[in-house]
């Protein structure tokens, strides 16, 4: 993993028949949906074991609530910590946000304010949640189209309060920075170069959809080129770090989703090429 | 003890993401881009019915050929507005959909007359349900011979035990690009089905008679194999066949 371009894509369904013929291919590593799997004992369980067998996988949530005041609901990071021991994930993602509240599901990634009282939640939960998987997470910023008048302090210095106070890490998706930095009026560039290094776990690259009031974070196409432009100012900063292609709706033909984990790749080797020795 | 500021900003989000635009929530926020704090709540209010069909649609692709993408989208919009999602799973969402189709009043009010739409969303369920279960390494022929005495008591491995007053199997089978209406030929008559996986993860299916639907039931339900072929009524020449196909199948586990 000492090599500048440790590059993955997310395991999709569509993809499974193609991948189970086992095919050369220039992806180093794939990101599961945990809740996907968390729950099966059936065909797609089945398919990612399989494809454990010769790549690395991280888990990847997006209902464990970390910012949800009443927490994670019951019974799910057992079902979590019971993937984990089959899966031995090379890392375990989710969001810093919160998803609903127990009676009531939202399945979205809501934002929080960027407030003390949230800070505090998402450190006891984290605490909590650390404990019970026995290892550390890392917790991903996610696209917002609204912002909180209450909110203290800028996304940014939510985002590294929180990784710093509970002790885990960040997944930085730089798509989303770009799409919050043009939702909310920052600078994504500071964003990026002011979240710092050693708190960085993985590197998320996703598409956005221009609706034109806003920028709607959609995983339905490749990124745009400003966003690859950000993370090439992010993997010049943080290289080796492992970086996910991320494409969720209207997913295409494996070629094109791995034509994109190339793109990656190089653009990580060119910026490590760029460095002094 | 009084709810934190969190915790009213967050119980205000979820009525406004699931229900309608919450004020305390509108007045607390801004708008990314240039959208006003009301239109950027109802994004996020506008996404949560979408997510939701979408899983139905899943679970229930061929309820929705049945009823065409307006028809089943209406039924949706009316089922996510009394149904909340309590799962961290999507995939969970809709246990009750098939009931929701079954009381007659959703699909009444839509002039829509298909009396076999809820069993057929009953046998989808249940498919989804053994999708996700765990393949059973069943008895080997040898070992059923072997296990196979009036007193043993079999169990069923993964696998679902199905009786419907309609027929449905064919209409869920039926060909994607038959646009066809459906005559009432394809679906009047009951039917009793046996779903199963046969060591691996692939599902099959088999139609069933009345007497070794019984059979299987009463073995399902802990009683022993003398007595459950006692009370089906299955004759010899249907049991001998009713266990060629399980010993075929590896189709029974037996009872711990
Ligand atoms: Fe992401």
């Amino acid at each position: 993993m000492a090599d500048a371009a440790f590059v993955g894509v997310g395991l999709r369904s569509a993809h499974y028949p193609r991948l189970l013929e086992r095919p050369r291919t220039k992806v180093r590593w794939f990101e599961a949906i945990s809740e996907n799997y968390m729950g099966s004992e059936g065909r797609p369980l089945e398919v990612l074991l399989k494809m454990r067998e010769d790549y690395p996988v991280a888990l990847h949530g997006v209902s464990l609530s970390v910012g949800g005041v009443e927490g994670p609901r019951p019974g799910y990071l057992e079902r979590l910590r019971r993937l984990i021991d089959r899966v031995d994930p090379l890392l375990v993602t989710d969001h810093l946000c919160f998803t609903g509240a127990h009676a009531s599901n939202v399945h979205d990634l809501l934002p929080l304010p960027y407030t003390e009282e949230a800070l505090k939640t998402v450190a006891r939960n984290v605490a909590r949640t650390q404990e019970a998987l026995g290892r550390t997470i890392a917790l991903e910023n996610v696209s917002s189209y609204l912002a909180y008048r209450e909110s203290e302090m800028s996304e940014r210095e939510f985002l590294v309060e929180a990784a710093r106070r509970s002790g885990c890490r960040i997944l930085l998706d730089v798509n989303n920075a770009y799409v919050s930095a043009k939702n909310h009026g920052f600078s994504a560039e500071e964003y990026v170069d002011g979240v710092p290094a050693e708190l960085v776990a993985q590197i998320h690259l996703g598409g956005y959809t221009d609706m034109g009031k806003f920028l709607f974070d959609t995983h339905s196409r490749a990124p745009t080129e400003p966003v690859w432009e950000l993370y090439r100012r992010a993997i010049a900063r943080l290289p080796g770090t492992p970086v996910l292609i991320e494409w969720d709706e209207d997913v295409p033909e494996w070629e094109t989703l791995e034509a994109q984990a190339v793109r990656a790749a190089r653009i990580a080797e060119e910026e490590r090429e760029r460095q002094p020795a | 003890m009084s709810a934190s500021r969190l915790e009213r900003l967050q119980r205000a989000f979820v009525r406004s993401a699931t229900f309608a635009p919450d004020a305390s929530l509108v007045a607390a926020v801004t708008g990314g881009g240039t959208l006003s704090s009301a239109e950027a709540v109802d994004v996020y209010r506008r996404g949560y019915p979408a997510r939701l069909t979408s899983a139905l649609g899943e679970t229930f692709e061929a309820c929705w050929r049945v009823l065409g993408d307006e028809d089943f989208f209406a039924v949706c919009r009316a089922y996510v507005a009394r149904t909340p999602s309590r799962s961290h799973d999507l995939s969970d969402y809709g246990e009750t959909f098939p009931g929701f189709l079954g009381d007659g009043t959703a699909l009444a009010s839509l002039g829509v007359d298909a009396p076999y739409l809820a069993d057929l969303a009953r046998f989808e369920w249940a498919f989804k349900e053994l999708f996700h279960a765990a393949p059973v390494p069943g008895l080997s022929p040898a070992a059923l011979a072997a296990a196979a005495r009036p007193d043993s008591r079999l169990l069923l491995g993964a696998a679902a035990l199905l009786s419907f007053p309609h027929r449905v199997y064919g209409l869920w089978k039926r060909d994607r690009k038959n646009d066809a209406p459906i005559a009432e030929a394809e679906w009047r008559g009951e039917e009793r089905l046996l779903l199963y996986k046969s060591g691996g993860n692939p599902i099959f299916a088999r139609e069933l008679s009345a007497p070794e639907h019984a059979a299987l039931s009463a073995l399902s339900a802990g009683r022993t194999l003398g007595e459950a072929l006692e009370a089906s009524g299955l004759d010899e020449a249907g049991t001998k066949e009713l266990f060629a196909f399980a010993a075929e199948a590896r189709l029974f586990r037996e009872a711990a």
